[in-house]
């Protein structure tokens, strides 16, 4: 099955996979990602502070957001907001669709990981003097971010991969690439092991980035 | 005119009566020492006078300035705790933070002190307590007395007019407890005035120029150190300070 043909096939397209894959499969990642990272500390916070009407508002997209496939979300956006008159390209849109659908992850990440911050360094901070937004971002979301960081750079490991349902919407990402160029040659298999392959390097090497992260962002000397 | 006072405080947690109507004057210079059995109410009268709890009751005079402490507005407490410090039992040093960024984060963001300014200050008061040599250790990187000290020095950062101490030494050992009386020691030689809650009685004896006797949430007794020790009246103090060896 791996002749000189398929060899020939994998070497000649994997660039044009790869293409796809850096202009598009890794920006919408890495843009849902920064945006939803904003939206869930947002909505997180909204939930820490137990802000009354808008908690409930923030529950209320979490619920809603979980509770629904993330197919059938790109789905009721490529068909609803044209309704409402809001046009935009397919790319934007799965940029705000899987903002949409990751922060509300994020958003329980966060709001988890700030509540396990001990009462103790809010009530120290009240106590020289500062006020509630000066703790929340000079003392509770540095730590809470720092517990937090495994699991939202988990997240974006499965975003990558979730990008090739954005094909459904019309996007071009790496993986409808893929199928293209395996429709013309009528060879798929290789061609999938191929970007199979690739995911697997863009995931590796975002592992590796995880690490550096976490090492960024320190332990505060308990590890050290 | 007295710096502090607390009259009829009260305070409850859902049916359990903690405090019940506890008053108390502290001068300037003032060294406070607060005893009494486990449960009687002593830190949650520390942390009423603080607003980290909610009085049900009672009035709070702070620089000749008269406070309901029922209703406190965000404002005032916010004024108030410009000019008061608070040294925990657990330290609740910020996690995030190096010792001398503990000590400068109440100079730089709650009161918009220069960078520069805020460090030499830091500096100072580290030096004070004995950390100089830590400034750029994290809490976790630190032992239990050096926490204690550290928080002593943010609590010190700011100039407090009064600074309240919850079982400051309870968590440590003999040694360590030895460490933090000394610099409290200090403190008071150089006229801070301080409510101290606190097991130590000879600490207590030595140190403080009053001592109060909380029981049930209330005040059992309260005089100056000598003669509240060398001549208690209640039964219930006499009891106190026999089972906790004199
Ligand atoms: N947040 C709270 N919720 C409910 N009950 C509380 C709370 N804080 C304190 N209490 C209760 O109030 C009473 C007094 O507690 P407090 O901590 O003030 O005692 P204490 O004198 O400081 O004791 P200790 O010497 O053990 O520190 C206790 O019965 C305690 O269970
Ligand atoms: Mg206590």
């Amino acid at each position: 099955m791996f002749n000189e043909k398929t060899m020939e096939l994998l070497v000649s397209s994997f660039p044009k996979i790869l293409e796809f894959g850096l202009k598009v499969t890794l920006p919408l990642a890495a843009t849902a990602f920064v945006l939803s990272t904003i939206l869930g500390v947002l909505v997180a916070m909204v939930q820490y502070a137990k802000t009354p009407i808008l908690s409930q508002f923030c529950r209320f997209y979490i619920w809603i957001i979980r509770g629904t496939p993330l197919l059938v979300q790109l789905m009721v956006a490529f068909y609803g907001l044209p309704l409402l008159g809001i046009h935009s390209n397919p790319f934007v849109m799965a940029v705000i669709v899987f903002t949409i659908n990751e922060g509300a992850y994020s958003a329980e990440t966060m709001r988890a990981a700030m509540e396990a911050v001990p009462a103790g360094q809010l009530e120290a901070g009240y106590c020289v003097g500062m006020n509630y937004m000066q703790i929340m971002w000079h003392i509770i979301l540095p730590q809470a971010f720092r517990t937090a960081f495994p699991s939202l750079f988990n997240a974006l490991i499965s975003m990558v991969k979730d990008t090739s349902l954005a094909s459904s919407i019309t996007v071009v990402e790496m993986f409808t690439r893929t199928k293209q160029i395996a429709g013309q040659s009528y060879n798929y298999f290789p061609l999938y092991i191929e970007v199979a392959f690739i995911y697997l390097i863009f995931c590796t090497v975002l592992t590796f980035l995880q690490k550096k992260g976490e090492e960024f962002l320190g332990s505060y000397g308990i590890r050290k | 005119m007295a710096l502090l006072e607390v009259n009829n405080i009260h305070k409850s947690f859902g049916g359990n009566n903690v405090l019940k109507g506890v008053s108390l004057k502290v001068e300037k210079g003032d060294v406070i020492s607060v005893l009494g059995p486990s449960g009687s109410g002593k830190t949650t009268l520390l942390r009423c006078i603080n607003f980290l709890e909610k009085a049900d009751g009672g009035e709070l005079v702070f620089e000749d300035k008269k406070y309901d402490l029922s209703r406190m507005s965000r404002a005032s407490i916010a004024e108030i705790r410009m000019h008061t410090g608070f040294v925990f039992q657990n330290y609740n040093l910020f996690a995030n933070k190096t010792a001398i960024q503990n000590v400068t984060l109440g100079l730089t963001s709650a009161r918009r002190v220069a960078k520069d300014k805020a460090a030499k200050k830091a500096m100072g008061v580290l030096k004070k307590v004995g950390m100089g040599d830590y400034a750029d250790y994290y809490p976790s990187q630190l032992s239990g007395g050096q926490q204690q000290r550290v928080a002593i020095a943010r609590a010190l950062a700011t100039d407090p007019k009064i600074i309240y101490f919850d079982e400051p030494t309870s968590a440590l050992d003999p040694q360590l407890t030895a460490e933090v009386l000394e610099v409290m020691r200090n403190l008071a030689r150089e006229g801070m005035t301080m409510i101290v809650v606190t097991h130590e009685i000879s600490f207590a004896r030595e140190v403080s120029t009053k001592v109060m006797f909380m029981a049930d949430g209330v005040v059992v007794e309260e005089g100056p150190a000598a003669e509240f020790f060398e001549n208690p009246q209640m039964e219930r103090t006499k009891e106190f300070l026999r089972l906790t060896g004199k």
